[in-house]
């Protein structure tokens, strides 16, 4: 297997670390809180050396499903204490607004990564038997007992350090590293939209604290207040509104989400730092394992940032894989069924939602049927209210449509008899 | 919200027409608006009253045999001789110097006239229309061209067919009375003159490259707004305004079709007064 140091004297030779993760990120720092508040002994590397090094190109967003996660590991009250925000989603649709009756809306966080990845790697790193290595990226992937067994760090003097573990854990992203050289499967799907966003200070938007975003179909905006009074303005037009953002980001932002119907108060707002876009978005969903492997977040699956799931699918995969895991490294069973019962996981509660984004993703206007439920959604709190379980990820596609899809062909028949 | 525009009359080269004004009305510069096909002055109205509450002198009318005007015998009903009117309607209302707001057909209108009065063009505003290098006319333009299927097509248009027809057309549907009027409006006169208009222009694109030659060193100030989900003119039209008018400020609104200021009337009326703002002081205080 090409990426693997097939001169390391492997067998017989003790792993130093339970665990081995690459990238000390939202999901590398939640899998090694958990780990080693379990008692294992894990090993985080970071490429990055700025222990306050933070995702730049994020709407911050996280969605209520991942929440959970969020407060299983402590850390809900120390965010909300940083001014971090629990909004709900408001949506415009031509329709008229989808609106999830307040008190049965999924709540979801708002805070800087400025300020959360510093905390979420500060827990990591004080947590007893997390050892974090800043500055060391992955080099090569170790093999152990019939699969693989650690990395081989490099940092940025050119010093290669071995890290042997039992699991090999890639949490680097949506271009990992870790994913590159264990060659597991994955799938591209196109991604068709850009994405620019900038943090403002300036009036808060109607529906603040709340999130609102906009279903312009195809293209799409937001506003989502966060910590410090400032508000996190996005766009996400399709790729043929490029020219005019690459032109000068900062003005077609303004531009665009002025523009919008019931457009928040961003002409009377001043961005607080430079405007940023992506432009390529290619989504990978991978085959989260590999034998004595596994990816989490981004690395596992990389998703349209439109729908927000990205921070949150962060926190809850490090979940997933951390229940998963434990009763292997307490001796219950073997470390490959743990991991067989974290893909399957993985798979039951993502597949569904990412068929959707994908499909979405690609700038296609809304089909027949999601035209039908939120046109329903918009007129009935009920059709809101499941649509909002679906949209904050708190029901797979599978559990919410078999509900909503008859309830948004009866309100539509309700509507068309009323007329 | 702005003070209510008032309504008038107004006879010019022969035709009386309906006129909505406001504004300071000894004004020498005014915001002229010119509606397409079919349209009226009603069409303007909101917009009439936010640009004269903002200072400014701002007229619409009629154009001949639209809205409930009446063309004299002998009109011209082509573009060139509705942009005969437009010159005489600004004669006779003491306007020197304009700023043109175009929709749908007003657009060729207007821009004859600038073409014969370049000094006397201030600032533009074009809404779903303005230069079209290229472009062939829509499927409903091509029937109106057409002789004997045109005119059978005009007959047979009722109310709920001209209803569903727009309204197909048009992302988020357009309020009931806006289309009432409209077909209150589209009578046997209008049909007619709308096929006369439609024929006498073969070529829509045609006069694009003068226009953009005349116009573009001038750097008149403009403003343009399109509906991303125009079904007639195609959104992407909206930047080819800049070869005419470079360092436009160009709108492509994302949820509108080919009417933005009827159904994102607020981002109109807010886009078309801070232009205004920017094109030219006010005449006078606003009026609050």
């Amino acid at each position: 297997m090409s990426g693997t140091d097939s001169q390391s004297p492997i067998i017989g030779d003790p792993p130093a670390y339970d665990a081995v993760i690459v990238g000390a990120s939202l999901a590398g720092c939640a899998t090694a809180i958990q780990l080693g508040r379990a008692g294992l002994r894990v090993a985080m590397i970071e490429k990055q050396p700025d222990p306050n090094a933070f995702k730049r190109m994020c709407s911050h967003f996280i969605q209520a499903s991942g929440v959970p996660a969020i407060e299983r590991l402590g850390l809900l009250e120390p965010i909300e204490a940083a001014g971090g925000l629990r909004p709900q989603m408001h949506m415009w649709t031509r329709w008229g607004w989808v609106e999830a009756p307040p008190d049965r809306a999924g709540r979801g966080v708002n805070l800087r990564r400025e300020v959360l990845d510093p905390m979420v790697r500060n827990t990591a790193a004080e947590t007893p038997g997390v050892e974090v290595m800043l500055g060391w990226s992955v080099e090569r992937l170790l093999r152990g007992d019939g699969g693989f067994g650690g990395v081989v760090a490099r940092d940025r003097e050119g010093t290669e350090r071995e890290l042997r573990g039992r699991l090999t854990i890639g949490a680097d992203g949506r271009d990992s590293k870790v994913a590159e050289l264990s060659e597991v499967p994955v799938k591209t799907y196109p991604h068709n939209r850009i994405a620019y966003g900038g943090y403002f200070e300036g009036p808060p938007p109607k529906h603040s604290p709340d999130s609102t975003i906009w279903f312009l179909d195809p293209h799409w905006a937001a506003a989502f207040p966060t910590d410090s009074d400032l508000t996190f303005y996005a766009a996400m037009p399709t790729k043929d509104r490029l020219p005019e953002f690459k032109r000068d980001p900062e003005a077609a932002l303004v531009r665009f989400v002025a523009d919008v119907p019931e457009a928040p108060p961003i002409l009377d707002s001043r961005p607080v730092e430079p405007v940023l876009g992506k432009i390529e978005m290619t989504n990978r969903m991978r085959k989260p394992v590999a034998p004595g492997l596994a990816l989490i977040g981004d690395a596992a699956l990389a998703t349209d940032p439109l729908f927000g799931v990205g921070c949150g699918w962060a926190f809850q995969s490090a979940e997933w894989l951390s229940d998963a895991v434990l009763p292997a490294f307490q001796g219950e069973e073997s470390l490959e069924q743990g991991l067989e019962r974290y893909r399957r996981r993985h798979a039951r509660e993502l597949r569904g939602h990412a068929f959707l984004i994908h499909d979405y993703a690609t700038g296609r206007p809304m089909s027949a049927v999601e035209r039908l439920m939120f046109s329903a959604a918009a007129q009935d709190p009920k059709a809101a209210e499941l649509l909002d379980r679906m949209g904050t990820r708190r029901a797979r596609p599978q559990q919410a449509m078999p509900r909503l899809l008859p309830r948004a062909v009866a309100v539509h028949a309700r509507h068309a008899l009323a007329r | 919200m702005s003070a209510a525009a008032q309504r008038t009359t107004l006879l010019a080269g022969g035709t009386r027409t309906r006129l909505v004004q406001a504004g300071p009305a000894e004004a020498t510069e005014a915001v002229v608006f010119v509606h397409g096909n079919p349209g009226s002055a009603d069409d303007w109205e909101r917009l009439v009253a936010a640009a004269g509450a903002a200072g400014h002198r701002a007229v619409a009318f009629d154009l001949p045999d639209f809205g409930e005007t009446i063309a004299p015998d002998g009109f011209e009903h082509t573009p060139f001789g509705y942009a005969e009117f437009v010159a005489e309607a600004l004669q006779e209302l003491g306007i020197e110097r304009a700023q043109l707001v175009l929709h749908d057909f007003g657009g060729p209108i207007g821009l004859i006239w600038a073409m014969g009065h370049p000094d006397a063009l201030a600032g533009i505003v074009l809404i779903d229309t303005g230069v079209l290098p290229g472009y062939t006319w829509h499927t409903l333009a091509r029937v109106w061209r057409t002789p004997v299927l045109g005119e059978l097509f005009q007959a047979i248009t009722n109310r709920s067919g001209y209803r569903f027809a727009l309204n197909r057309n048009e992302p988020r549907g357009l309020p009931r009375e806006f289309v009432e009027t409209m077909y209150d409006h589209y009578d046997r006169r209008t049909r007619r003159a709308v096929l006369k208009l439609y024929r006498a222009t073969p070529d829509p694109g045609g006069m694009s490259e003068n226009l953009i030659g005349l116009l573009a060193p001038r750097q008149i100030p403009a403003l343009v707004i399109w509906g991303e989900h125009d079904a007639y003119l195609p959104a992407s039209y909206a930047h080819e305004q800049e070869k005419a008018f470079p360092g436009a400020d160009v709108h492509v609104l994302a949820t509108s079709g080919h009417w933005p200021f009827v159904d994102a009337p607020e981002t109109v009326e807010r886009l078309l007064v801070e232009f205004l703002a920017r094109a030219g002081a006010p005449v006078s205080e606003p009026a609050g």
